[in-house]
């Protein structure tokens, strides 16, 4: 009886702890998006759907459909980029796992900012890329490169990219190779022992990579806003605009509610489709 | 061993609060709030220097967090605000600010009556203006083949993908008004939606739409044309002389920053004293010349160097312009739909 009280009480701060920084934001949101926005600034308590309407304006869905696509385009390019990276690091003898470690979190120590005005550097007119592609003689003219949507995916890629290659060498290191000898010795071909054992082993965390750079890439209006010059319109960046110039706090929280419940649908639909109990952690 | 590392421990904390001792026996403090980089620090060190007075400067990116922080704080932690006029009308309503002492400013009369009794504060009881901005086009000329004399020259097909503006809609949903002889501040749904549906003619002229720092575009030939705030004109103008700024001819916006006390500010002594400090026109000369703004001092334009007249000191044929002010909110909805859309058609 007396042990049982004991963990009851270790288990106190957590709790607060959840209520404070996860509960209570949460609830804070869910509310203001119920309520109307005072004439001046702020809002008043009184309860409407209207900001939930609004939503359903033509401009404002599809941005909602425009964010998706970015997210699914980058989503894939990261899987495309960071499976096999993730699945080699795992394969390379441990001083060398510590080396490729050591260069991924490297760019971490640098401002996701700064960062990010590299790829200026290389994008602009006139820039690296294009100093390289002129000087090959492969384009005559600067490529109008920088504030278009494909330097956004880059953009999304390069950042998220990390979280996916660190989620599935997590799990691929986990994973016992001999398996994969075993359905090899039994006649698999390596391409069947790789769908049928190594692919499902490590689905995990591809699965975790996926909502760990889905999830983030709906909302990092930043990006759009720095390589995209403001043109490529993500939820984001209007919760940022209504938050901020356009003074309409409750239609930012139904925004970020509605985003927040798709993103939660689409993580749900993973996992059914992929039949994965367990996200590396993550659920 | 053990009780070196309590000993370090005991000192370090000892330390701690003989410094934070140290700074609340010193009374005399300025909060100063208000973007990055508005006084240049000589003038913020003098200041300290003659008056004793310590300057906290926190500042902000942009006025809605101001009002916010303002008003959570019921108009108190801050002693002086720099910001822009529709909020300061904002924050007046709200009862966030009091009424100066005209008493304690002796140089009040230098301030240039052209910025005085504009709407947010008709009789100048609460405030005093710092700086006038005046968004402007700016173009280079060989790169363009068009001699650009107003807004309705952005819309020609010969700047396709090369425009960069401002992400301030009122201005830019306002320009679209102006070409088509609107106010600024039309109220009426169906003139905004019209000039809305101009604006998207606009979008394939787009280069980008960037708030801050907009004037790197135009340096670097990234954009050949550019739609920008008065700072960033001054700071263009300073890298490429070669550069043409054009006064649209379909009439201008302005824009004015003005300093207040907060109602409930702790030290609205310190504050009367710091703004007295930099209306005087030797040290507002400085201050202009700093922040590339339009100076609001009349006083201080003699002080003003040769090379930075031009660009600071408003020409004798700008006489009126029209600020920027809060409109209803359906017509200040309808401003922020468009501009989502018209973003989207840039892209």
């Amino acid at each position: 009886m007396k042990k049982h009280s004991k963990i009851w009480v270790s288990v106190i701060p957590l709790y607060i702890f959840t209520l404070i920084f996860v509960a209570g934001p949460l609830i804070y949101m869910i509310a203001l998006s119920f309520m109307t926005r005072a004439e001046v600034f702020g809002v008043v308590g009184e309860f409407t759907l209207d900001n939930y309407k609004k939503i359903f304006e033509p401009i404002y869905l599809k941005t909602f459909a425009e964010s998706l696509k970015l997210a699914f385009t980058s989503t894939i390019l990261i899987i495309l980029l960071g499976y096999p990276y993730g699945y080699f690091m795992a394969k390379l003898s441990s001083v060398w796992k510590k080396r490729m470690m050591a260069l991924l979190m490297i760019p971490f120590w640098t401002s996701a900012l700064i960062r990010l005005y590299g790829w200026i550097i290389i994008f602009r007119s006139n820039g690296v890329l294009d100093s390289v592609l002129m000087g090959l003689g492969i384009t005559k003219d600067p490529l109008k490169l920088l504030y278009t949507y494909p330097a956004v995916v880059v953009g999304m890629v390069y950042a998220l990219l990390p979280f996916m290659i660190l989620s599935v060498y997590s799990s691929a290191e986990k994973m016992d190779w001999s398996l994969v000898e075993a359905a090899r010795d039994l006649g698999a071909s390596p391409m069947k022992a790789f769908l049928t054992v190594t692919l499902k082993l490590t689905l995990p965390g591809l699965l975790s990579g996926v909502v760990l750079t889905f999830v983030p890439s709906m909302g990092l209006f930043f990006i759009a806003d720095i390589l995209g010059g403001n043109k490529v319109v993500l939820v984001g960046s209007i919760i940022q605009e209504q938050l901020t110039k356009g003074r309409n706090w409750p239609f930012a929280a139904a925004l970020s509610v509605v985003l927040m419940i798709m993103t939660s649908l689409i993580i749900g639909i993973y996992r059914k489709v992929t039949n994965t109990k367990d996200l590396e952690g993550l659920f | 061993m053990k009780f070196k590392k309590v000993l370090a421990l005991l000192l370090c904390i000892a330390m701690v609060c003989s410094l934070s001792a140290c700074q609340s026996g010193e009374k005399k403090e300025l909060n100063l709030f208000t973007w990055d980089g508005m006084f240049p620090q000589e003038v913020l060190d003098a200041f300290e220097k003659d008056t004793g007075i310590r300057i906290n400067y926190s500042n902000f990116d942009y006025d809605e967090d101001m009002l916010s922080k303002l008003s959570e704080a019921e108009g108190g932690d801050y002693d002086l605000v720099i910001a822009d006029d529709y909020i300061i009308e904002l924050a007046i309503q709200q009862g966030l600010v009091q009424k100066l002492d005209k008493s304690k400013l002796s140089n009040f009369s230098n301030v240039n009556s052209l910025y005085q009794g504009q709407f947010y504060d008709p009789s100048d009881e609460y405030t005093v203006p710092y700086g006038a901005g005046i968004p402007l086009i700016i173009y280079d000329p060989a790169l363009v083949n068009l001699d650009i004399k107003g807004y309705s020259d952005l819309w020609d097909p010969s700047l396709k993908d090369s425009v960069a503006i401002i992400g301030n809609y009122r201005v830019i949903d306002g320009i679209a008004l102006k070409t088509m002889g609107e106010s600024f501040n039309t109220q009426d749904l169906d003139q905004i939606q019209a000039a809305g549906d101009k604006l998207m003619e606009l979008a394939p002229n787009i280069r980008l739409i960037n708030d801050n720092n907009t004037q790197d575009y135009i340096i670097s030939g990234e954009a050949s044309v550019a739609f920008m705030y008065t700072s960033q004109i001054t700071m263009a103008l300073a890298e490429r002389p070669d550069l043409k700024v054009v006064y649209p001819e379909e009439g201008l916006g302005f824009g004015i920053m003005a300093g207040f006390i907060p109602s409930k500010a702790p030290s609205s002594d310190a504050a009367h004293q710091f703004l007295n400090y930099i209306l005087q026109p030797e040290v507002s000369a400085q201050c202009f010349e700093y922040i590339g703004y339009y100076c609001t001092n009349k006083a201080a334009e003699p002080y003003i160097s040769e090379e930075m007249h031009d660009l600071i000191v408003v020409p004798d044929t700008v006489t009126e312009g029209e600020a920027i002010q809060n409109i209803s909110q359906e017509a200040e909805d309808l401003h922020g739909k468009i501009w989502t859309e018209f973003k989207d058609a840039c892209n």
